[in-house]
């Protein structure tokens, strides 16, 4: 009896295991676990781009249409805060350059077939600091696996509650003058932060598998450097006016030049962060690496 | 060869059961799902079922496998345990219900796996990982001292206030994850806390966080060594401190006591209310007449009440994170106003509606059993009301005859108001004598039960008009002076016992006696 | 034992005991072990019915004559003989002590609630007008029964279920809605044998439809919380969350034909 009840365990966990793997397409073992050995590995590994058949893209953002009136911060709850900023603080969601280009225009390589399969060198920590209760700076790029070293120099309360869609956020605390660190494991564009207590403080982090990112300067101005050559898709993504792309084609030692334009009138754009998430697909996420 | 045959027969004998029973356990999770969940939590797990428009916070959206209620690290999936703990015990202070004695333990399970299913984010072969949170320590003064400090130090008064009611300054624009407002939770009020009453589950929220919410995670501020698990454990032990020890009882009468040659208290500073502890009463949402309100804010009231025989004052108290109308909480209100369904007409979220409170009750006391509609009365038995408004100094007496039919008296008024907004909560006494002239005032009698009812409106909360919040009827009891009966009918009542009884055995022993 | 149980003192004694304990506990607790809902008898009817048991007794031990003097021995013993001057003086402390608690209960003031009594199922009207129209309640039937697919009413039925009566009644029908605490009385518990279970759907309509402002007196219209759902809802919406109530919480309504041999 007790070795036919054994049988019909072992049964039971042979019929239930191979449900599971039909039913969820099998165990995928490409998960967080494989990309951060990955990462490892890359840490070591040479920048896979030959810098003497490599070019550049440089460019800049224009805005057409005036410029919306930028609402003011009311920080006089925070006056540690308020103190740091000469002027009335701002909201920074559309930010026009006095030359007229767009600031805060995250600018990246969306598709290549030359970057294809390229294994990059994981780039040291990027900054994100909390500062006079903004987030600087307010758009940033990273590398899948890269250190975030997210700094608080108010010394007064901050949470940083990040919300990707492909990937888990975390929603962590910042009492007081102090840095922690966090990194993301998928390629996402882009992923929201805010600040709960500071209701006007939002970030934007994308996150990609190249070094290929830019955010445009107060001067409108990207560039990105060192590419193989081939033909690129360049996309450039603004949290109010959406995105807009762009082939470029890159020659050695050449340098393209691209121009992005929005305009006042694209203010109900559809603004896409992350992918849409596919309630019926359960497959891991990291498979898109 | 006979052998290998028999074998392989009751093998095929046995998977046939264990197939159907893999596939029932399947099934036992969908159809669970769609009988109890569905309604809610949409078919498809993106919270957006039928009725989501009827709540806030709204139905989780198992896709984004967020989870408030978790002992796992900020941003990590719930472990089986958290799942099933958040289906037995419910969401308190929300509409989702504790299914505890309502499922059975096998479909709980088998729901638990079926969640994980609409999301992406649960791997098969991971199990997600328990925080470790020490143990708690034991409370004492010094602790509830020492989680005060902390609980300054690390600035939670930020969105929870310095009292604990909900109303620091962030509170105004808090939203979860899915942009739907979200209230920093009253820390008085323990027996709604999302996630459980005790200072371990205080405990467990501070820790992990509550995700998709705007509370975050303070592991990250341990393992950076500004504050110890102790001194985090003090912070839970404050915060537990702030709530009364019992959830309050639910008592039907509010006793008004009664105080001999004294005047009654008709500030809220008074001393003398804190010589009683007041009775809560619950209070939800109007639902009866239209327009509905799916969305009070005033979820309970506590009362006190004293009288010296000439006089009574009636102490309302509850909480309520701002004193409205306050521009600073406009957004919130338009939010709120847009958000909640269904949309019977009301308050449209432009302008500004004041915080009222009105207490009801009949205007003539009861025969029996029968009072009037605890809703504003009805034509045959109409209501006595006092109302009083955030926005004016006074208040009025005035009455009902059915919802819809209040006036209130602009002169001659016999009651007097003093309403007081601090640290998130409302204090309003209203004095009145016990007798007037007015024949539509009710008179109190000391000894009588009289019916007594609760309506509370939060203006910057959407509130006005029919949309608020209510109680069903209760009672307000004047204390008598100690009748003299008290002193002398037991004494009497005795002496006369014993007398008859002397009598009666003297009796029988006489009669025994002649017998003899 | 058994010679003081024959005695007539010991089995009036024994009467009255087991009068007290039907009464007070009985009452409140055996019909519920059947299904049937019940409750505690205030002490006013216990006073009243355990007076009717004692004049009971007392007519039965002064119908014989001998047993009436058997009865009244043993007290007539504890008044007179010697021996027992004890109990006597015992007894003199203990009723004059009992007398003066009882007294002090009586007239000391009361500060507790007045109890409320109502009928849970008060009996339908004949008939009732819905939205202007006379509906007969006698012999009426869901409609919906007998037409179209219940699946699709229970659907329907569920929405507005969740819509409209789950904030009270709750998501699992056990009347614990998240408003439940609010009103007194509480919500019903479909779950419990003792509501829909019980009833004809007609009569749930006539509840429903015309919600606590409908009710007779005695079923204390003015507490109840129900609203009048023909405000709200069309005759066709009631009878699905009719049939989603039924379905959802496992019972069968009550048909014509048991209400007949009831």
């Amino acid at each position: 009896m007790l070795v036919l009840k054994k049988i019909e365990k072992l049964a039971a966990f042979t019929l239930v295991g191979s449900l599971l793997m039909v039913g969820c397409g099998g165990a995928d073992s490409s998960d967080s676990a494989g990309s951060s050995s990955a990462a490892s590995e890359a840490t070591a590994m040479e920048n896979p781009v030959d810098p003497s058949t490599a070019g550049n893209i440089v460019g800049s953002v224009a805005f057409e249409g005036s410029a919306p009136a930028m609402d003011a911060i009311d920080m006089s709850g925070e006056s540690v805060c308020a103190n740091k900023h000469s002027g009335t603080p701002m909201v920074q969601t559309v930010v026009v350059n006095d030359n007229g280009t767009l600031s805060n225009v995250f600018v990246y390589v969306k598709e290549g077939s030359a970057i294809d399969g390229m294994q990059f060198p994981t780039p040291s920590a990027a900054l994100l600091d909390q500062d006079g209760c903004v987030y600087s700076p307010h758009v940033m790029g990273v590398m899948v696996d890269q250190e975030i070293t997210i700094r608080n120099s108010d010394g007064l309360l901050h949470n940083i509650n990040a919300t990707p869609t492909e990937q888990r956020g975390f929603n962590s605390s910042q009492p007081v003058t102090m840095e922690t660190s966090q990194d993301f494991g998928t390629p996402e564009v882009m992923i929201p932060l805010r600040c709960d207590v500071h209701g006007w403080m939002t970030a934007y982090i994308g996150v990609l598998t190249h070094p290929y990112h830019s955010v445009s300067d107060g001067s409108g101005d990207f560039s990105l450097s060192t590419l193989p050559e081939g033909d690129y898709v360049v996309e450039a993504w603004h949290e109010q006016y959406g995105t807009q792309s762009q082939t470029v084609t890159v020659t050695a030692g050449g340098t393209a030049d691209v121009t992005f334009t929005f305009s006042a009138d694209m203010a109900n754009a559809v603004v896409p962060m992350g992918t849409p998430v596919d309630l019926h697909d359960h497959s891991l996420v990291t498979d898109q690496q | 060869m006979d052998t290998i045959r028999i074998m392989l027969l009751v093998l095929t004998v046995m998977t046939i059961p264990l197939r159907l029973d893999a596939l029932q356990e399947d099934d036992l999770g969908k159809v669970t799902y769609d009988r109890w969940c569905s309604e809610c939590h949409g078919v498809d797990g993106s919270g957006n079922g039928s009725a989501a428009g009827f709540m806030l916070p709204r139905p989780r959206n198992f896709t984004l496998a967020q989870y408030q209620i978790r002992t796992t690290a900020s941003g990590d999936l719930p472990t089986d345990q958290n799942m099933l703990d958040a289906i037995n015990n419910g969401a308190p202070g929300t509409a989702m219900p504790a299914w505890d004695d309502l499922l059975s333990e096998p479909e709980k399970q088998a729901l638990v796996q079926y969640l994980k299913t609409f999301s992406r984010f649960f791997p098969d072969d991971e199990v997600p990982q328990s925080l470790d949170f020490g143990g708690s320590t034991r409370t004492s003064e010094e602790v509830v001292a020492e989680g005060r400090r902390q609980y300054e130090a690390i600035e939670c008064w930020k969105c929870h206030g310095d009292q604990g009611r909900g109303d620091g300054e962030s509170s105004p624009t808090l939203v979860d994850d899915t942009g739907f407002p979200a209230a920093a939770a009253d820390l008085t009020e323990n027996w709604f806390f999302n996630g459980g009453d005790d200072v371990e589950d205080i405990y467990r929220a501070i820790r992990t966080g509550l995700d998709g919410t705007p509370m975050p995670n303070f592991s990250d501020v341990l393992d950076a060594g500004v504050i110890t698990e102790e001194e985090l454990w003090a912070v839970a032990h404050y915060v537990r401190s702030l709530s009364p020890e019992e959830v309050p009882g639910i008592s039907e009468v509010v006793q008004a006591r009664l105080i001999e040659d004294l005047d009654v208290p008709r500030s809220v500073a008074d001393e003398i209310w804190n010589e009683t502890e007041g009775v809560y009463i619950p209070l939800v949402g109007q639902i009866i007449v239209q327009p509905r309100w799916f969305n009070p804010r005033v979820d309970g009231v506590w009362v006190k009440a004293f009288h010296n025989g000439e006089d009574i004052s009636v102490m309302v108290r509850w909480s309520d994170p701002n004193n409205s109308p306050d521009q600073a909480w406009s957004d919130w209100k338009s939010q709120v106003v847009t958000t909640m369904e269904p949309k019977e007409g009301g308050d449209t979220g432009i302008g500004a509606s004041p915080d009222q409170l009105v207490v009801q009750f009949p205007m003539q006391m009861p025969e029996g059993m029968e009072r009037p509609y605890f809703l504003k009365g009805d034509s045959r038995r109409p209501v006595y009301l006092w109302e009083w408004k955030s926005d004016r100094q006074t208040a009025l007496e005035g009455e009902a005859r059915g919802v819809g039919t209040e006036s209130f008296q602009a002169e001659g008024q016999d009651l007097s108001v003093e309403g007081v907004h601090k640290d998130g909560q409302w204090q309003v006494v209203f004095t009145r004598p016990l007798l007037t002239e007015d024949e539509n005032d009710l008179d109190f009698i000391t000894g009588e039960a009289i019916p007594m009812s609760f309506f509370a409106w939060d203006g910057d909360n959407g509130e006005s008009g029919n949309q608020g919040a209510l109680s069903s009827w209760y009672f307000l009891m004047l204390e008598e002076a100690t009748p003299t009966a008290v002193y002398v009918a037991p004494p009497l009542a005795m002496l006369l016992a014993g007398a008859l009884g002397l009598l009666m055995v003297r009796n029988a022993q006489k009669r025994e006696k002649e017998n003899i | 034992m058994s010679k003081h149980l024959r005695h007539p003192l010991g089995r009036a004694v024994l009467v009255l005991l087991g009068a007290y304990v039907l009464i007070e506990f009985g009452i409140a607790y055996l019909p519920p072990l059947f299904g049937i809902p019940s409750g505690p008898v205030p002490d006013t009817v216990l006073f009243q019915y355990l007076g009717t048991v004692v004049v009971g007794i007392l007519i039965w031990v002064s119908d014989n004559e001998t047993r009436w003097s058997e009865f009244k021995a043993p007290l007539h013993k504890v008044m007179v003989e010697p021996e027992k001057k004890r109990a006597r003086l015992a007894l003199a402390v203990i009723i004059p002590a009992l007398v003066g608690l009882m007294t002090f209960n009586q007239v000391k003031p009361s500060m507790a609630a007045p109890a409320t009594l109502r009928s849970i199922h008060p009996a339908p009207p004949g008939q009732i007008d819905f939205k202007g129209e006379t509906m007969e309640l006698a012999g009426l039937e869901n409609p919906l029964r007998a037409t179209g697919s219940m699946e699709e009413h229970y659907e329907s039925g569920r929405e507005i279920y969740v819509k409209n009566c789950m904030a009270c009644h709750g998501d699992g029908l056990a009347g614990r809605g998240h408003y439940a605490l609010g009103f007194n009385p509480g919500p019903a518990s479909f779950q419990d044998v003792g509501t829909i279970a019980q009833l004809t759907e007609s009569y749930v309509f006539w509840r429903v439809a015309k919600g606590g402002p409908g009710l007779p007196n005695e079923g204390a219209p003015w507490n109840s919380a129900m609203p009048s759902w023909e405000d709200f809802l069309t005759e066709e919406e009631i009878w699905s969350v009719i049939i989603f109530m039924y379905e959802q919480a496992g019972h069968e309504p009550r048909t014509w034909e048991e209400e007949g041999e009831h």
